[in-house]
């Protein structure tokens, strides 16, 4: 038996750190753990409630926005408080352009190097890369020039004998296998990727007022001034502004991040077999569509252990189920207690051991939703909308699939989506179908100010006494919830319960893994010293520890460590 | 598109790496400058970091780094900053400035000329105060910041002088960010 450890020591302290067990040339056991202390809720207790989303959105530079948000619909819930049409529109505009932004950074610059192997564009021939690229979609950036442009710029970097932003793929590693024409339309289009991601978060700086952390959220609704005829105000003039860049955005999500995402599954076609772990699934209705927040243009739900059928949805943030279902369990986190707590109880007290196997191991809560570990993300929300019937998940699902089928030359379904590859499918899917709500709720927007509408914001008034509220978010890592205690007019508890904590979840007091760990069991492991088999599955949840330290190390300490033991 | 873009990094909610915000906070309430340079709280941009720098020309960042004496300044080369390899990346947080100028590298874009202010921090503990020797060191980097303004463009950042109107010192804005 082979003990792996894989801790990366960025900046100070490491944010994930995985253990697993290998024996047979196969994860037996797995331990995800996050080593550093944040606890950073409790910045915010006596607080007023209308400044939290000042806070929470500075938890962390990638998920910025989503907390900004998840803030304010909690503290909105609290006081039943509803929200203008024109925010809805603004803030559903801004999630939606944050997502997309944020689904293609993680694919291109974040996971494709676990499929794609650099070195190998090499050997490629540009006019045959051309020629397969043009076969998969419509897309302008895919000529034999181009294409032949990007492999010298590679070979270029590969003779300098540095390997620059590719020095740690794991290039050369045995289960490295696209062809190397596949090879060289990943690394152009991870290029053009670094433009097109920029256009959606154009959008989110022009609602915003800036990016990252935006500026335009209130408890109330957003604080957008809105007038046709000024030059200062959101006017007929920004919106176009807007419409321009969607315009670009659009078409590289769907004819280049979704036909690039099934390429690269359609030659790894084994990756559907492995992964699946907790099959129980969370996603909440998102992108409200009427002032009280009951009517969404995407669904959500839970689905226990895998079984679409018996889907159930949840109606909002209302939704009595959610809203006791949610608790978070400390035995196995370096927390006092151990029962599983209801976020409103939520407690965060320190108690730190060492990273103990059968104890405490992790600064992570395992949160469980009606006492079972459950996995959100992408994946949640496309089978949730699948389940639920919502016709653009299905449309893209479907298509999705029969991309992948016609490359990989089995017939892919639904049911494969369980696994490793199956997530990186269900987001490209989430961001086709996003990128079509984006023209949608534009076009909400535009036509509501052209009646004449140009509310924003309704006061919030705080009463005395004790209220609780939860906002929900579907944010592009799955289920963000943000749990508020307000005690005349003040902040008296705060709890998020975020994406990565119910995905990198340590065991519970039953002693039953969370997702992280329950997919990495099974999985193939070719050279333990090189563990990309553990990255594949560990990526394609596409961990987010809230709240980075972002200091430089100027020693040039390894960034990360892998330990055989 | 701008000359010179100056940007604060780091997270204001743990301690002292809120240092580069501070100071980009500090040179907005203290000095005026023309359209051609911006200043500005990046926060924490990690993955998106190359987009944020594609359009300037030249780009003076000022972050928390790694050292022995809280509230040390330590201003480092584009050559030294690319020159520490980037590693194994989990999750989107790793990557740093030394990876967005790498991939800026390959992809042939963004700007030559940058610079970088360091800070050393004392804490990174949870809260959203700086430490009082960072405290103490946020005008020296903004010093520094200013003189590295002024070798790119004569006069970039201009000290505010308060009205003699108003004959009031100056107030600093409450901690609101």
């Amino acid at each position: 038996m082979t003990k792996i450890v894989i801790d990366p020591i960025t900046r100070i302290e490491g944010h994930l750190r995985i253990d697993v067990e290998v024996d047979g040339g196969e994860v037996q056991k797995a331990w995800a753990s996050s080593t550093m202390f944040r606890g950073i809720e409790r910045i915010l207790l006596g607080r007023d409630p209308r400044d939290a989303w000042f806070f929470t959105q500075r938890f962390c530079g990638v998920c910025t926005t989503v907390h900004a948000l998840a803030s304010v619909r909690a503290v909105e819930d609290a006081l039943n408080l509803e929200i203008p049409l024109n925010a809805q529109y603004i803030r559903n505009l801004t999630l939606i352009c944050h997502a997309l932004h944020d689904h293609v950074v993680h694919f291109y610059q974040l996971s494709a190097l676990d499929w794609v192997d650099v070195t190998q564009v090499l050997k490629a021939d540009p006019k045959k890369a051309s020629a397969i690229a043009e076969s998969l979609s419509e897309w302008e950036g895919n000529s034999s020039k181009e294409m032949a442009a990007v492999k010298n710029r590679v070979k270029a970097l590969v003779d300098s004998g540095q390997l620059g932003p590719f020095a740690h793929g794991y290039w050369g590693h045995p289960a490295m296998k696209l062809p190397p024409e596949v090879n060289l339309i990943a690394v152009s289009h991870y290029l053009q990727a670094l433009e097109y991601q920029r256009y959606a978060n154009q959008v989110v700086a022009m609602l915003g007022g800036k990016t990252p952390h935006i500026q335009n959220v209130a408890v109330g609704g957003v604080s957008n001034a809105i007038n046709p005829d000024s030059d200062a105000t959101l006017n007929i003039d920004r919106l176009y502004q807007m419409k321009a860049l969607l315009d670009k955005i659009v078409p590289f999500i769907q004819n280049v991040y979704v036909p690039d995402v099934c390429t690269v599954a359609g030659f790894y076609p084994e990756w559907f077999g492995y992964g699946a772990g907790v099959t129980n699934y969370l996603s909440v209705p998102d992108l409200p569509l009427d002032e009280k927040s009951t009517q969404f243009e995407l669904p959500g739900g839970f689905i226990p252990n895998g079984d679409l059928s018996k889907f159930r949805p949840i109606t909002g943030q209302k939704d009595e189920n959610f809203r006791k279902a949610v608790t978070e369990d400390n035995t196995h986190a370096w927390y006092k207690g151990s029962g599983g707590l209801h976020p409103w109880k939520g407690e965060t007290d320190p108690e730190y051991t060492d990273w103990q196997a059968d104890g405490k191991y992790s600064w992570v809560k395992a949160p469980r939703y009606e006492g079972q570990p459950t996995q959100v993300g992408p994946l949640a929300n496309v089978l949730c909308g699948y389940a639920a019937g919502n016709p653009l998940m299905i449309k893209w699902t479907d298509a999705a699939l029969d991309k992948v089928s016609a490359i990989a030359k089995v017939k892919a379904t639904p049911a494969m989506l369980h696994s490793t590859l199956g997530r990186h499918a269900a987001r490209a899917v989430r961001a086709a179908v996003l990128s079509e709500l984006a023209l949608k709720q534009w076009q909400l927007l535009t036509d509501n100010i052209l009646r004449g509408d140009s509310k924003v914001f309704n006061q919030p008034e705080f009463p005395k006494g004790e209220i609780e509220g939860v906002g929900f978010h579907e944010a592009p890592r799955g289920t963000l919830s943000h749990w508020v205690v307000i005690d005349n007019g003040a902040i008296k508890n705060y709890q998020a319960v975020v994406p990565t904590t119910w995905n990198a979840s340590p065991r519970d007091a039953k002693g039953v893994p969370g997702p992280y760990e329950a997919s990495l069991l099974k999985n193939p492991i070719a050279d333990p010293e090189h563990p990309l088999e553990v990255l594949r599955t560990v990526h394609s949840f596409d961990p987010c520890m809230a709240c980075a330290v972002h200091m430089f190390d100027p020693s040039g300490r390894k960034v990360a460590r892998v330990k055989v033991l | 598109m701008s000359r010179l873009a100056i940007f604060g990094i780091g997270n204001i909610l743990l301690g002292d790496d809120g240092v580069g915000p501070a100071v980009a906070r500090y040179l907005d309430d203290n000095f005026d400058h023309d359209d051609e340079v911006i200043v500005e709280d990046l926060g924490t941009p990690s993955l998106s970091l190359p987009g944020y720098l594609i359009e300037h020309d030249a780009v003076i960042f000022i972050d928390a780094v790694a050292g022995d004496i809280p509230g040390t300044i330590v201003t480092y080369t584009r050559e030294e900053i690319v020159a520490v390899e980037p590693g194994i990346r989990i999750s989107p947080h790793e990557p740093s400035i030394n990876d967005a100028l790498i991939l800026l590298d390959f992809a042939g874009a963004g700007p030559r000329d940058v610079t970088l202010i360091g800070v050393v921090p004392e804490t990174l503990d949870g809260g959203v105060t700086l430490s009082p020797r960072v405290a103490a060191a946020v005008p020296g980097a903004a010093q520094a910041a200013v003189a590295e303004a002024a070798r790119r463009i004569g006069g970039a950042l201009v000290r505010r002088v308060v009205g003699a109107a108003s004959q009031r010192p100056a107030v600093a804005r409450p901690f609101t960010w």
